[in-house]
């Protein structure tokens, strides 16, 4: 089984420890782990804000570079749904993106669903209290969570794979799964409001008494934490394959 | 009337300036938004609830002609005279011809978006018709001579103490007095004496069945009722989307509107108007004014199954810290933005830009409006209809091109992470990032491609 | 063409696809085991109040009880009740005493109408509003209820859970809107 790693355009620039954890945990599954070099931004961007000509053009292309690996896997919840559920808005009708489409997988609904792991590569103790920050596109799209608007059966992903690290104590800020108010490019269109929202997020998982903010997205980690930085705050993001790696501590 | 110039991005900065107000109005609403968590919880059937409602109106708007029609000849058989209107001056005409033959001087109004939507009040009032808001928030912003800032709780902008010294000036209750249960009680007497002395009463439309030619009209004061039993002409007037087939299915949407609008099983008056009092008329005006052409849309007729419960404002954390009064629609919120931009893309673009696309309003909405996507695909719109400021627009072509051209994306990336950390922090400081109190993120010395490549260079 | 004819082409030119109407009996809905308690006590949280009438009580007897200081009473419920020539004649009742027909244990709603379409004023001037309510008629859910009521018979029905409220100023929760202040359900 091969695996190619979709990194998104922010991630290979500013988080490339989170692309490296997650290329590293796939690999210590025993995966064959592959990183087409020729990737570029999943358009998302630019769909986000109605161009439809470059979202499509954006679309193509990563159907042409992604289509013939046996999985595509993401450390970004919002990027991979875009792919997943919203390609269909541009390239609906073309064979390779619907052969691809069920290929594509956000990376703990990856180690989940396809690998089905119940243990992690390496022992991981991490005897912190965190919060977990559900991620909007993640849980609202790819239902990595219960979203606590429908009423259906309580189920989170997060909480599920922390069960798999030694020692770490999950904590849920109130009002469980409100937007941080990143945005995509809403956070510099509405950077009062958008930053409002996130003073709010923040405050609420440090009211849980956590030491880190855990998420899937690092899109909503990096607001968060330019948030906390602005204001001089203990608490600190974390993405969840930084813990699964046993590389938490060092952030 | 709602000032169509209103941008939300600056209207929203401007409310957050005080941010004490902004938290007050944003834990108002989200209690709404627990209180319909509450509710929806309670029934183990919501799910399936929310099912049959979305599958009723999507039904109903692949036959809204035939329906409509059905309606009508069911109304005029019980009595009632029915007009249609093309568009709002047409729907403002109609309303006025019917109180000019009736000699009437004051008309009392419960709440109906609709007639905001179309400018009534206004257009009676030139006309020399007193009109009465009678619904309390409604009367409160009509006082203040401001559109509402929810299509639910007109007057949640609002702090007791400013209501006060409204009702102070105006229906003078004694100064400083800010106790809600004083204040409502004032206004009560004080409305009272309008429907005892009104010569007709206008009322919006929750829903409008077609198998019996009634209309049903939904509140917690009890005002569209007074407002209907004491004068002897009743106007009721309805977006031509408010029909639903059968009496039966008022046993889905009467379970879902007030759970989702205010967390309460149901209003406190669900009225079933099938005709007029005796000696008196009832009139129903259909009114398209826009409503047609959205049907026609793909991406957007699904906006039409609302109900307008405002549950997608209650969940929106863009409308809690925003208001209403930021967006430039007369309805705010998610529902507004893209029924607003459906309407008039160029005056309400940057309504479908003030939203993160969270998804929650998709979630709460009782009939299953895809929100959140609308929004997305009326952005499509404000892109090809050139509403996109220039410097925006020259960015998104630049990351189009730099999406086609990864080596470049790449350059420019490892650019930014060289100059970003030897630029003065007075220059990024300004920037839309970092102003409002944000930080940008430490720029790693190598991004993950050069990372991959390596560490394949090492393992070879 | 009329206004009408033009809007009922547009809509038939752009009719989007649709489903069938689902049938909205086969899903199971909410049922309660006690629906009087499960009645009164949210009847309770919305301003009301509901008693069944015990052996040798009249309806007048709870009434008196719960207000013994009132003013004009309208009794609809009376073998002759009283009529009026205008609606506005009933602004000054301070206690209505009107039949209901059913109730339902979900919204804590009652179903009020009556023949001649001529006295609902009453339902929404009086001060205080009294119910009065077969004690076999009550039923889990709306849908229940609008199998059993027939909304066109009298030319006005209406729903009425608890008393007229209003969270307009600053969602503080007021009872006495515009409409009674206190709602008092008799199950009979």
């Amino acid at each position: 089984m091969n695996v190619a790693l979709f990194i998104p355009c922010f991630v290979n620039e500013l988080y490339p420890h989170v692309a490296m954890a997650t290329a590293e945990l796939l690999e210590g599954y025993g995966i064959d782990v592959v990183y087409p070099l020729e990737q570029s931004c999943c358009g998302q961007p630019l769909s986000n804000n109605g161009d439809s000509q470059g979202a499509c053009d954006a679309a193509r292309r990563f159907t042409g570079v992604f289509k013939d690996y046996d999985y595509i896997v993401s450390p970004s919840g919002s990027c991979t749904s875009h792919v997943k559920h919203h390609y269909g808005w541009y390239i609906a009708d073309d064979a390779d993106y619907q052969a691809m489409q069920p290929r594509v997988y956000e990376i703990v609904e990856f180690l989940q669903d396809v690998l089905k792991v119940d243990r992690l590569p390496k022992p991981v103790y991490f005897p912190h209290p965190v919060s977990i920050h559900q991620s909007c596109h993640g849980l609202r799209e790819l239902g990595h969570a219960a979203p606590s608007e429908l009423m259906i059966p309580y189920h989170s992903r997060l909480e599920r794979i922390l069960q798999l690290v030694d020692g770490v104590d999950v904590r849920l800020p109130e009002r469980r799964d409100e937007c941080c108010g990143f945005g995509g490019t809403f956070s510099v269109d509405e950077p009062e409001v958008s930053v409002a929202m996130g003073e709010d997020r923040v405050a609420q998982h440090e009211a849980t008494g956590a030491e880190f903010i855990v998420g899937a997205d690092p899109s909503c980690l990096m607001h968060m934490g330019g948030i906390i930085r602005h204001k001089c705050r203990p608490i600190r993001p974390l993405h969840i394959v930084e813990i699964l790696t046993g590389r938490g501590g060092a952030a | 009337m709602k000032n169509d110039n209103i941008n939300h991005a600056e209207a929203a900065a401007a409310f957050l300036q005080d941010r004490e107000q902004a938290r007050w109005h944003d834990s108002a609403i989200w209690w709404v938004r627990q209180k319909r968590d509450m509710q929806a919880k309670q029934l183990p059937e919501w799910e399936q609830l929310r099912s049959l409602a979305q599958q009723i109106k999507a039904h109903t708007l692949s036959k809204l002609d035939e329906y409509l029609e059905q309606f009508q000849r069911n109304a005029e058989q019980n009595g009632v005279t029915v007009h249609w209107a093309s568009d709002a001056d047409e729907h403002n005409r109609i309303v006025h011809g019917i109180l000019a033959a009736g000699g009437v001087k004051k008309l009392v109004k419960s709440k109906s978006m609709l007639t905001e939507e179309c400018g009534l009040n206004p257009y009676l009032e030139q006309r020399g018709i007193a009109v009465i808001d009678t619904d309390l928030g409604e009367r409160i912003v009509q006082l203040r001579h401001e559109p509402p800032s929810h299509i639910v709780m007109p007057a949640i902008h609002l702090k007791k103490e400013q209501i006060s010294e409204l009702f102070h000036k105006e229906l003078g209750t004694e100064a400083g007095n800010n106790d809600p249960t004083y204040l409502t009680h004032a206004a009560r007497a004080n409305l009272r004496e309008h429907f005892l002395t009104a010569d007709a009463g206008l009322t919006g439309v929750n829903f409008a069945i077609a198998e019996t030619g009634g209309v049903v009209v939904c509140t917690n004061e009890g005002n569209a009722d007074l407002g209907t039993a004491l004068p002897p002409i009743h106007i009721a007037s309805m977006g031509l989307e408010k029909i639903i087939p059968k009496q039966e299915h008022l046993g889905v949407f009467t379970r879902l509107l007030a759970r989702s609008a205010i967390g309460s099983p149901i209003t406190t008056y669900t009225s079933h108007f099938q005709q007029a009092r005796p000696g008196g008329q009832m009139h129903i005006v259909i009114v398209d004014n826009g409503r047609s052409d959205i049907l026609g849309n793909d991406d957007f007729y699904q906006s039409l199954r609302c109900i307008r419960c405002g549950a997608c404002m209650n969940t929106c954390p863009v409308y809690r810290r925003s208001t209403g009064h930021s967006y430039s629609y007369i309805i705010p919120g998610p529902i507004g933005s893209t029924l607003g931009p459906s309407r008039d893309i160029k005056k309400h673009g940057s309504m479908a830009f003030a939203c993160t696309t969270c998804g929650s309003c998709s979630n709460v909405c009782p009939v299953k409006i895809n929100l959140h996507e609308q929004l997305i695909l009326q952005r499509k719109r404000a892109f090809d209809a050139g509403t996109l400021k220039p410097a925006k627009k020259m960015g998104l072509l630049a990351m189009r091109f730099l999406t086609q051209h990864p080596s470049l994306l790449d350059a420019g990336g490892k650019l930014m992470r060289k100059v970003v950390p030897i630029v003065p922090q007075a220059l990024t400081r300004h920037s839309a990032w970092s102003r409002p109190g944000r930080e940008l993120p430490d720029m790693p010395a190598q991004s993950f491609k050069e990372m991959w490549q390596a560490r394949k260079e090492n393992k070879s | 063409m009329s206004s009408r004819e033009t809007i009922l082409a547009r809509l038939r030119q752009n009719r989007p696809q649709g489903p069938a109407l689902p049938d909205i009996h086969a899903v199971p809905f909410i049922t309660f085991e006690n629906k009087f308690d499960a009645f009164a006590t949210l009847v309770r949280n919305l301003g009301g109040d509901a008693v069944q009438l015990q052996p040798g009580e009249t309806v007048q007897d709870i009434v008196a009880q719960r207000w013994p200081q009132h003013g004009r009473v309208a009794d609809l419920t009376a073998t002759t009740p009283e009529q009026v020539t205008a609606p506005h004649d009933w602004h000054d009742v301070d206690i209505a005493i009107v039949p209901g027909e059913l109730a339902v244990a979900e919204s804590a709603a009652v179903w009020v109408s009556h023949s001649g379409n001529s006295q609902r004023a009453l339902y929404f001037l009086t001060q205080k509003l009294v119910l009065v309510v077969p004690k076999d008629a009550i039923v889990d859910t709306m849908r229940d209820a609008y199998t059993r009521v027939s909304i066109r018979e009298h030319g006005f029905g209406a729903f009425i859970s608890g008393s007229s409220r209003t969270a307009d100023i600053e969602q503080s929760l007021v009872m006495g809107a515009h409409g009674a202040m206190a709602a008092l359900v008799i199950f009979v």
